[in-house]
């Protein structure tokens, strides 16, 4: 149980340093991250690598100020997909 | 004695009068371009406008290889066709006088203009900021070579006295692609959302970056990003903005990095990314640090083409030293001016410092090695390097070049 319990702790802290797909906005207002002098939790350690993703390449660690914002526009589909752009 | 005096007095006032008249007449009269020493004819973007002048003045001053850059300023999908189909300018050129012509010159004064020739003239180089994928009818004809400069990114800029402070790609995709129904507070206004025609490369940029293709944005449709009556250009529509919460604007970085003191860019998260980034490290730093890194991704490489003869051979061998030097090719003879510096302090990122790619506007980004890094003296140039200095060797690892130990 306690093994269980510890696997699924570093499982959880894994997703959280590494991010885990699209979507995955940390929450859900806006924060500037100032003068971050380390790399954030939520990005990927590209380093050494030949070939990162572009979806890795973007969410690398990174000591640059960011601000976290997501958003939910009103027009968004239930399934956070857009909507087609509407025609002339 | 008096009697004598006076007339020779008049005389000699009338003298000086017509000599300084003539000198003004002189001064002010617009010239031949092809009155000019060397000249290079260009067609470019008008974010390239600071780079044309610095250039242009350092070309003017180049010892033993005088150049003088005569360009016109028009979208990058303009400026592809003009070259394409050798179409003739026929307005003004604009030109940057040498050192010895106006040493008070400074890049942030008006350049000068000369005349073109009856009929107009068939420009050297073309400019893009974008990739020629982005225009119609981009594939190029036989007689033009194409060559990939330094990146120009563009931003979102708002009024200083905006609070806002970052934009997503799902709002930026309702606010410009829907309007008011997008319902994108505070950008709702589209009286207020200043963006430009579907030719130019910054809207190009940006459509290919949040999905909204350049004809379908919603907002006020403006001809420059700097130049011309205010209620024509994107800048000054922002910066005299009565709505400053409302407005909202896109620009070249270095169009904005030179008015900051009156607009803010906006951090920008792009689809499937955690978070938001300027294009600098920080919202008041100049190192371009996350379009080097791919933090940013709202840029492309300009593009320079010129024209070539049967044999492959340029047709204009001053064009090609140009777009050689723009492009960092180190063409001889060596320039007495470092290019690198230029192309830095203008907000551009030389292919040199660049450490990601893409092979067309919106596209994925992959990791990038230039055969000969220039990240040290980039650095040093917008902001400050920690790469170790050195006269020849460098202890540690790396290739000595301008006095820094760069990666390779």
């Amino acid at each position: 149980m306690k093994i269980t319990s510890k696997l699924a702790a570093v499982v959880v802290a894994v997703l959280a340093a590494c991010g885990h797909g699209a979507g995955s906005s940390p929450d859900a207002t806006t924060r500037l991250d100032a003068g971050v002098s380390t790399p954030d939790a939520s990005c990927f350690d590209i380093t050494g690598m030949a070939h990162p993703s572009h979806y890795q390449i973007i969410n690398a660690c990174t000591t640059a100020d960011k601000i976290v914002k997501d958003s939910h526009p009103p027009l968004l589909n239930p399934d956070g997909s857009l909507p087609p752009l509407p025609t002339p | 004695m008096k009697r004598a005096t006076r007339p020779l007095a008049i005389t000699v006032v009338i003298a000086v009068t017509m000599v300084t008249a003539i000198r003004v007449a002189s001064a002010q009269a617009v010239p031949a371009c092809s009155s000019l020493p060397n000249v290079v004819y260009l067609q470019v973007g008008d974010t390239q406008e600071n780079l044309m002048k610095r250039l242009g003045r350092a070309l003017r001053d180049n010892t033993g290889h005088e150049i003088t850059l005569a360009f016109v300023l028009n979208g990058s999908c303009t400026n592809m066709a003009q070259l394409y189909n050798k179409t003739p300018v026929t307005t003004s050129f604009f030109y940057i006088p040498s050192e010895t012509d106006d040493p008070t010159w400074t890049p942030d004064k008006p350049s000068l203009t000369c005349t073109p020739p009856m009929g107009g003239q068939v420009i050297d180089i073309a400019n893009m900021i974008v990739f020629p994928t982005s225009c119609p009818n981009s594939v190029p004809p036989g007689f033009v070579r194409t060559f990939t400069g330094p990146a120009q990114s563009m931003v979102m800029a708002v009024p200083r006295a905006s609070s806002q402070t970052a934009i997503t790609f799902e709002e930026a995709y309702f606010a410009f692609g829907f309007g008011a129904a997008g319902m994108i507070t505070p950008w709702t206004d589209v009286t207020q959302m200043f963006i430009r025609t579907v030719t130019k490369g910054t809207i190009l940029s940006w459509a290919a970056a949040i999905g909204v293709p350049a004809a379908k944005w919603q907002g006020q449709r403006l001809a420059s990003s700097a130049t011309g009556p205010c209620n024509t250009q994107v800048l000054c529509s922002l910066e005299q903005s009565a709505m400053p919460e409302a407005a909202i604007g896109i620009l070249g970085a270095e169009v904005y990095d030179n008015d900051r003191q009156n607009l803010k860019s906006l951090a920008f998260r792009a689809r499937d990314q955690y978070a938001a980034y300027w294009p600098d490290s920080t919202a008041t730093s100049h190192d371009k640090k996350n379009v080097r890194d791919g933090h940013y991704t709202v840029w492309s490489p300009t593009v320079w083409m010129d024209m070539v003869d049967q044999s492959n051979d340029p047709v204009t061998p001053e064009a090609r030293y140009v777009v050689d030097l723009i492009t960092n090719k180190a063409p001889a003879p060596d320039p007495s001016f470092d290019i690198i510096e230029i192309e830095s302090t203008v907000g551009l990122v030389p292919d040199c410092a660049m450490r990601v790619q893409r092979e067309y506007d919106g596209g994925p980004l992959s990791l990038y090695q230039p055969a000969q890094s220039c990240t040290c003296r980039f650095e040093q140039v917008v902001d400050h390097t920690t790469c170790e200095a050195c006269t020849d060797t460098c202890a540690n690892g790396g290739v000595c070049r301008h006095g820094l130990c760069e990666e390779r």
